[in-house]
């Protein structure tokens, strides 16, 4: 298996190239100057390409993308054009806020998720399953915007039990985690719901049961385990979704998170930053794609890798 | 129990703020309130000031500065010779007087003796020469530089100081190359960092800001927040307030909410359709202060139909202005009355376009135009431009002007209109315009001097009067505000008279705060001061 994971490290060398390079050339074809962003709005043609030419962005495409893969070797992303900071130094700090609340909202949007599934499952056809259903429902509709700012309305302003935003204690990640998951926990009991309904029908599942197994067990260890690869894969995608930063909770709950930072750079065209955080994305989805791989293995033997 | 339906009432509460959406909600209350607190005996529960803005603080480097609330922040720390004060008069600050030669060309500065940076060093002549000489620096590659440069359109370079002398410890003499009336202006936003700090740090001073004002950033998160605590050894009043953050909450709701809890003690901006969310709450004043925001739709003079002065004029006459302060800011706005906003130094009033339409329909005829024709109508696609895009549309639809609203993504619309003449496709701009030097000269220049026609700059009129021309160039090589208020008053009324715009209004900043803060506010260019904030206690 050591020599499996080598060789997808390996392998994604390329496509991060193939992905580089798209995203340089679609970063700069979209209309927009950031020259002129900076210059101002009074600024007049001639100051706008002398910050241009400070810029390097008056030099042909194909050499700015030869400069910025010099850059990415050598390990210098380059400055931010908005201010001036170095790209590592814009990225950094917006990552553990991302991180912390990708890992709060999957915790408990997969245990309720699952949870949820797997009751619905069992008790198909009868009431739990439509409460179950109704509630997976609801979480999957309601808008992650409005979700958010109920949420506040309810525990801050009227209860004055949660702080509105920022992320200075344990509770302030709270609201935040809760609005991002609540999609995620319904994604996840639904797939997890009908991955178990089919198990179930398995004859394996029927031989257990014959066999006269404690119920409990038969759902755990035959049908569950059984399903566990789809919820997996499932998992892993919105893990990637939410490492992207979620842009909706980060500006209700004014965290400094990726996604804001993003959106930020995006409109101010500050490309050495966008293509830092695209290519970062890229990198983590294929990461995580990997790992849902090689833990594919490890819940069933029978997966080889060669 | 309680509790629960406390929890259910809160959120229904909720529901229904967000689904009834914006109304209208006419101001009541007295002059600079929209909403005017009834508990005015409130106390704060601390000494600590949170200010929640909408944007971020996007660097500490005053000489580096890309938007407003970098303004606000670095205000708290740093000083400048001048400023303009709450009613928008200059003052001096780190000057103690100044005198402007009769030629305007020689600018001699007082400056205030024993003066500390929060470095411990000394605030002197070298200090203000030192600041000067890195602004100037084109390897600093500081957006400051502008204001002290002059670029043609070959893109040579002349410096508009010629020098800059320290007679003694305590005076600097700037000498221009020609007179160009903004400068004083310009140098309210010169701020005064340490020469020592500029020393060890470099460009990296915005990491590490050290100034004279009455606050010492203590940090500085972009995207998060920036925090200052009171600089105990102020060479004037001490601040009052212990400290102050300045929190960044991109989402209106979220804002106001932190206003409810008391999180915030003041938040900017404050979009009218949250003022109903703050009913019931008797301790939140909304304010609303006057802009320097210009909204106007330019009228692309090169095409047939907008070449007509009367169809120009027509179009004005066919827009109700005050239903259109009403629908985009809910009532907080005024009149557009001249080329520029009335808190503008020089601005003359001139007479109104009052909404009309049989005067409108009258010129079209005379024109030659009582079937219309059909116009595109540029701007950004946030909801509020498209709301006044729309707006437009349905008031121009009365002539029979048939507009086709093209709403672009900001920086889409700017690659469209910055290219050659003959390759313009603009008709109508719907746009705002703020000088941020607050001079008649960064008010009118870009949009309207002949030679400011895009790719060059905004006059996207094409609007070519060379009467006006001189007009501008007369402004600006006089420092006597007598002379400029003569000068530039003919000029409103040229551009006034010939309509290149569609004059649309200024709208009001509004922002709210608790009742027991006072001594913050926001200055027209939407700066927030808070270096006299004082929370009751």
């Amino acid at each position: 298996m050591g020599r499996y994971f080598i060789k997808r490290l390996l392998s994604t060398i390329p496509l991060l190239l193939v992905i580089s390079f798209l995203v340089f050339m679609f970063i700069h074809m979209i209309p927009g100057d950031p020259a002129k962003l900076i210059a101002g709005q009074d600024s007049t043609q001639a100051e706008v390409e002398t910050v241009r030419k400070q810029l390097g962005l008056d030099q042909p495409l194909l050499k700015q993308y030869g400069q910025y893969m010099k850059g990415l070797v050598t390990g210098d992303l380059g400055d931010s054009i908005r201010n001036g900071k170095s790209v590592v130094e814009t990225i950094a700090p917006r990552l553990k806020p991302t991180i912390m609340l990708t890992v709060s909202a999957m915790i408990w949007a997969t245990i309720i998720g699952v949870a949820l599934g797997i009751i619905s499952a069992v008790f198909h056809g009868r009431i739990l399953d439509y409460v179950g259903m109704i509630i997976a429902i609801s979480g999957i509709s309601v808008p992650s915007f409005w979700l958010g700012l109920e949420l506040i309305q309810g525990f801050s302003v009227a209860l004055n039990w949660l702080p509105t935003g920022g992320l200075d204690s344990w509770q302030s990640y709270i609201l935040p985690s809760l609005t991002m998951g609540a999609g995620i926990m319904a994604i996840l009991a639904r797939f997890t719901r009908s991955s178990m309904l089919e198990t179930m029908r398995e004859d394996y599942v029927r031989t257990a049961r014959a066999k006269g197994l404690k119920e409990s067990l038969v759902v755990m260890r035959h049908a569950f385990k059984n399903s566990l690869i789809e919820i997996i894969t499932v998992a892993g995608l919105q893990i990637g979704g939410l490492l992207s930063g979620s842009v909706m909770a980060e500006t209700v709950f004014s965290i400094p998170g990726l996604g804001r930072l993003l959106v930020d750079s995006i409109n101010f065209r500050d490309y050495k930053v966008v293509q830092a955080l695209l290519l970062f994305f890229a990198a983590e989805y294929i990461f995580i794609n990997l790992i849902v791989d090689v833990l594919y293995g490890v819940i069933n033997p029978k997966v080889r890798y060669d | 129990m309680k509790n629960r339906k406390k929890l259910l009432a809160a959120l229904l509460a909720g529901a229904m703020t967000l689904s009834m959406g914006a109304t209208a909600f006419a101001a009541e209350a007295e002059d600079g309130y929209a909403v005017k607190a009834t508990n005015t005996e409130a106390t704060s529960p601390d000494n600590d000031l949170v200010i929640a803005i909408e944007g971020s603080v996007s660097s500490m480097d005053p000489a580096n500065i890309p938007d407003t609330n970098a303004i606000s922040a670095t205000r708290g720390c740093y000083e400048m010779l001048v400023y303009f004060d709450e009613n928008q008069e200059m003052q001096g600050q780190l000057a103690e007087t100044w005198e402007v030669s009769d030629d305007s060309l020689t600018y001699t500065f007082h400056l205030r003796e024993g003066v500390k940076f929060h470095d411990g060093t000394d605030f002197n002549a070298e200090a203000v020469k030192a600041n000067y000489e890195r602004v100037i620096d084109p390897e600093n590659n500081l957006r400051q530089r502008r204001n002290f440069i002059e670029t043609a359109d070959d893109g040579t370079e002349t410096p508009r100081v010629e020098s800059v002398e320290c007679p003694d410890d305590y005076t600097v003499i700037f000498k221009l190359t020609k007179a160009w009336s903004p400068f004083i202006n310009r140098l309210t936003q010169f701020c005064i960092i340490s020469p020592a700090a500029l020393e060890e740090y470099g460009n990296d001073i915005m990491n590490h800001p050290v100034g004279t004002g009455p606050f010492i950033c203590t940090e500085w998160e972009e995207g998060d927040h920036t925090s200052f605590e009171k600089n105990e050894d102020y060479w004037g009043e001490p601040a009052s307030v212990d400290t102050v953050t300045i929190r960044e909450v991109p989402e209106a709701g979220s804002r106001t909410a932190m206003l409810q809890t008391g999180e915030a003690d003041m938040v900017y901006p404050m979009p009218a359709d949250q003022i109903q969310a703050i009913e019931g709450n008797d301790d939140i004043n909304v304010m609303t202060a006057d802009s320097n925001i210009m909204r106007y739709v330019t009228l692309n003079m090169n095409l047939e139909p907008l070449s007509d002065v009367r169809v120009r004029q027509a179009m004005n006459y066919a827009i109700d202005k005050e239903a259109y302060i009403q629908v985009m800011y809910a009532g907080n706005g005024t009149i557009a009355s001249s080329v520029v906003p009335h808190i503008i130094p020089g601005y003359k009033e001139q007479e109104a376009y009052t909404y009309d339409l049989d005067k409108a329909k009258e010129l079209m005829e005379e024109a030659g135009y009582a079937d219309g024709f059909s116009l595109t109508l540029w701007g950004d696609n946030s909801t509020q431009e498209i709301k006044g895009m729309t707006f437009i549309q349905q008031q121009l639809a009365q002539i029979n002007i048939e507009v086709e609203v093209l709403p672009m993504e900001p920086a889409t619309v700017s690659d469209k209109i910055y290219v050659e003449p003959e390759e313009a496709e603009v008709n109508m701009w719907y746009v705002n315009w703020s000088a941020s030097d607050f001079t008649m000269d960064g008010s009118l220049r870009s949009l309207l001097y002949s030679t400011m026609a895009p790719p060059t700059s905004a006059n996207t009129a094409y609007f070519n009067n060379e009467e006006f021309d001189s007009l501008l160039d007369e402004g600006l090589a006089t420092a006597d505000p007598d002379k400029q208020a003569e000068i530039y008053g003919q000029a409103q009324t040229i551009a006034w008279e010939e309509c290149p715009w569609l004059f649309l209004a200024s709208d009001q900043l509004l922002y709210s705060t608790k009742s027991y803060l006072s001594g913050a506010y926001v200055a027209p260019d939407g700066a927030i001061s808070f270096a006299n904030a004082v929370l009751a206690q």
